[in-house]
């Protein structure tokens, strides 16, 4: 794709923020004008009260650490350990033939399908969310570990080691600054699959945490609870986007 | 973790025994054959059985519990129907979004920005908004699955069709090609291999979509009885409901990935 | 009576960009040329020069600056598919047809009726030898033999003109030396009108009946060269004392827009 200007960026932004400006003129005419059910839509105003209120006494830190801290300590696990298994299968051009299309196909099996499996396990506590989202995010980044790894040239490994290149030099000189951008890239997926993962776990089953807010708000119909958690879910989750590609873009500043 | 040095150590026992490795197909046999004599043995002589059941007794139960039983079928039946419903909405909704949307300059430098802001939202935040209005029955499965599998299509059509090469192009009119000639002989055919691809990760995001709206409506459907098996820590059940589950999900890849080779020929 | 030129370039200017703008580009200044029926004209110059801008507009797929280039007595506004067929360097073979469907959609754009499609593709096939590739897709050839078939395509088309703009410079040696035979053959065969661009010394001489000489850009006519050889041409030419003194001749005119050419790209490349 062509670099894209600051001036694109701004219009594509400036277009974002129209079409939210658009939707809330849209939502305040439906609800206030047009009357649109309150418990499907309610009021712009009941919603920026509930959020307020939440913010103002509070109720929104306990929660937040939860699900904050699971997602980092999920993350954690599957960073370390996808990043370490990528690496050790490709070491073996034969394991990386044996294992990767078996990691690949259970990529493709969505591991929602196991959550079961994992409550049963730990329970509904942010333990099994912590192991569920580790368990997801472990595939994209050993994957993308396995590939950037096994996808160094051949002609950088062999023009290294005729220059005399020991192992540990081969590794940090070559190995990972050629592999470095594909696990980056490994890891930004992993790590929204983690966030999603989390989130999704707490909504379907949990006592804790922001997912568990919002499902638990719906239970009790109170829409406009609802969905001031969601605008709170969804206001971390960009910030979150953002800071992720802020992050990358400073690694790619610094890489050149 | 000790996945992996599972496999390292079974790999190393298979490689020793044929002293050259076995092709990988073989490899992976005995990998899978290995952790299924672990299971068992581990099961048998360990395990609790509120916890864990031995491969043996999953399969008994997948025979005696899962398939035999009407309202369990019935639930993955229906799963299976709501995913074969999601799935065809959501591409006949996305294709001409993604036309739309990528077709000139303008529609995308307007539209796109919109597509991509709804793409970053988690969709699981508003599940419970989905089941909401849509109710416990079918519909909001349908419905929270269509909205997974769209994203995937629609990013793929407008990429497809920002980058047909315009050589091609430029070749097609250098023999006379009028628009919409250009359109049918060369940017759709240009198209149809992106969207392609897009169909197997919309397939899974579907897929997606709907489990997740099974799993949390736990009155009924296959949320329900993963929820009972669960609940009464009956575990050679629910690893069978998953498993049956699981295949499902691989068929459905298998063939969308077969209907993307077919249509792929070309690509020599 | 009719124009005797085939293809008359009538002091054809073309800029990219707008004055004044950070990036105007002039491409070719005022360049008049008359190509005569059945001639084969070699275009020749540094990288970079405008040859290939020249060639499109030549065909229509640019509309110069100033000036304007006739076909007869045809402005040339667009492409002109029942006069021109074109050859481009790279792959332009659809990747999702087979060959035999590739020539049928060309006939097809031509506006060519169904029922002369199958006999006009294999015989434009066969004059090039690759009639056994005709249900192959693309993507199973190599490059020389992809560009056998776009030179057969061309062909097919059955234009008076052939535009062709380096379609031997992804070859190697030894298939650009059997391409340019065969092609020397077909024209002493068919008579057609061939505008050549290339930046190959060897093969400007070998091929054509006039080369015309560019400066750096912009594009201006350096010289013109007569060859004043006969086709079909064969190695006996290639390799007599007659065809070394022309393609000495080029290479003194040639050096210095060569070098200059590449002072161009070392400035612009220079920051600041």
């Amino acid at each position: 794709m062509a670099a894209t200007t600051a001036r694109e960026i701004l219009g594509t932004r400036a277009i974002q923020a129209g079409f939210i400006a658009g939707g809330m003129a849209l939502w305040y005419y439906a609800t206030d004008v047009a009357g649109v059910s309150h418990l499907f839509l309610p009021k712009i105003g009941s919603v920026y009260r509930e959020l307020s209120e939440l913010i103002v006494k509070g109720a929104v830190l306990a929660p937040l650490r939860v699900t904050l801290t699971s997602v980092a300590i999920s993350y954690f696990i599957a960073a370390v350990g996808g990043i370490g298994a990528g690496y050790l299968v490709a070491r073996s051009a034969y394991l990386v033939r044996v294992l990767e299309p078996v990691f690949a196909g259970m990529f493709a099996i969505p591991i929602t399908l196991f959550f079961p499996l994992f409550v049963l396990y730990f329970g509904i506590g942010a333990e099994s969310k912590i192991a569920y989202g580790a368990a997801y995010a472990f595939f994209p980044i050993a994957l993308n570990t396995i590939a950037g790894f096994g996808n160094v040239e051949r002609r950088l490994i062999d023009s290294a080691r005729s220059m005399g290149a020991s192992d540990a030099q081969l590794f940090r000189r070559v190995l990972l600054p050629a592999a470095f951008p594909v696990i980056l890239t490994g890891l930004r997926i992993g790590f929204f699959i983690c966030f999603a993962s989390v989130l999704g776990g707490e909504t379907l089953l949990s006592r804790t945490g922001l997912g568990h807010q919002i499902a638990y708000a719906a239970e009790l119909m109170e829409s406009a609870r609802m969905y001031a958690w969601i605008v709170l879910v969804i206001v971390i989750s960009t910030s979150l986007n953002a800071l992720v590609s802020r992050i990358e873009t400073y690694q790619q500043r610094w890489q050149q | 973790m000790s996945a992996s040095l599972d496999a390292a150590t079974a790999g190393r026992l298979a490689r020793g025994a044929a002293r050259r490795p076995l092709p990988p197909v073989f490899a992976r046999l005995a990998i899978l054959i290995a952790l299924l004599a672990l299971w068992e043995f581990y099961a048998r002589m360990f395990g609790d059985p509120a916890f864990v059941r031995p491969p043996t007794e999953v399969v008994h139960a997948l025979f005696g519990k899962i398939l035999a039983e009407d309202t369990v079928r019935q639930a993955i039946l229906l799963t299976f129907w709501e995913l074969a419903v999601a799935f065809a909405l959501a591409v006949a909704i996305a294709l001409p979004v993604g036309l739309v949307v990528g077709a000139t300059r303008f529609t995308h430098r307007s539209l796109f920005p919109v597509v991509l802001l709804l793409y970053a939202i988690p969709q699981v935040t508003v599940l419970p908004l989905f089941i909401l209005i849509f109710g416990l029955g079918p519909a909001g499965k349908i419905a929270f699955g269509v909205s997974h599998g769209v994203f995937p299509i629609v990013v793929n059509v407008v990429a497809g069709l920002r980058n047909v090469n315009p050589l091609f192009v430029n070749s097609a009119r250098s023999m006379g090609a009028n628009r919409l000639q250009i359109v049918r002989r060369v940017v759709l055919p240009s198209v149809i291999g992106s969207f392609f691809a897009g169909l197997r990760l919309s397939m899974t995001m579907t897929l997606l979509g709907v489990l997740l709206a099974e799993l949390y409506v736990s009155t009924a459907g296959i949320g329900y009885f993963t929820q009972l098996y669960s609940e009464t820590f009956d575990p050679a059940p629910l690893f069978a409901l998953i498993t049956v589950l699981a295949l499902m999900a691989i068929a459905l890849n298998e063939a969308v990935r077969r209907a993307e080779l077919r249509s792929s020929r070309w690509r020599g | 009576m009719a124009n005797a030129a085939a293809v008359t370039i009538d002091r054809v200017s073309h800029d990219f960009g707008s004055a004044g703008d950070a990036r105007h580009v002039k491409a070719i200044d005022n360049i008049s040329l008359d190509v005569a029926r059945g001639e084969f004209v070699a275009l020749l110059g540094p990288s970079g020069c405008g040859k290939s801008t020249l060639l499109n507009i030549v065909g229509g797929l640019l509309q110069p600056t100033a000036g304007e280039v006739r076909v007869g007595d045809v402005v040339v506004r667009g492409p002109l598919p029942h006069d021109i067929a074109f050859v481009f360097q790279e792959n332009t073979l659809f990747p999702w047809n087979t060959i035999v469907q590739n020539f049928h959609v060309a006939l097809e754009f031509q506006g060519v009726p169904k029922r002369e499609w199958n006999e006009r593709s294999m015989r434009a096939l066969q004059s090039v030898g690759m009639q056994g590739f005709a249900a192959h897709y693309p993507g199973q050839l190599s490059v020389g033999m992809k560009q056998r078939i776009q030179m057969a395509r061309a062909i097919c088309l059955e234009t008076a003109i052939l535009l062709m703009d380096e379609p031997f410079a992804a070859l190697d040696e030894q298939t650009r030396m059997v391409l340019g035979e065969d092609l020397s053959v077909l024209l002493a065969k068919t008579g057609k009108t061939i505008v050549f661009v290339t930046h190959s010394l060897a093969e400007a001489v070998f091929l054509a009946d006039r080369i015309v000489v560019t400066t750096a850009r912009p594009a201006r006519i350096k010289k013109i060269l007569e060859v004043g050889e006969a086709h079909p041409r064969d190695r006996r030419f290639m390799t007599s004392d007659k065809f070394n003194a022309l393609r000495n001749e080029l290479y003194e005119l040639l050096h210095d827009e060569i070098r200059q050419t590449v002072e161009m790209m070392r400035d612009v490349s220079r920051p600041g």
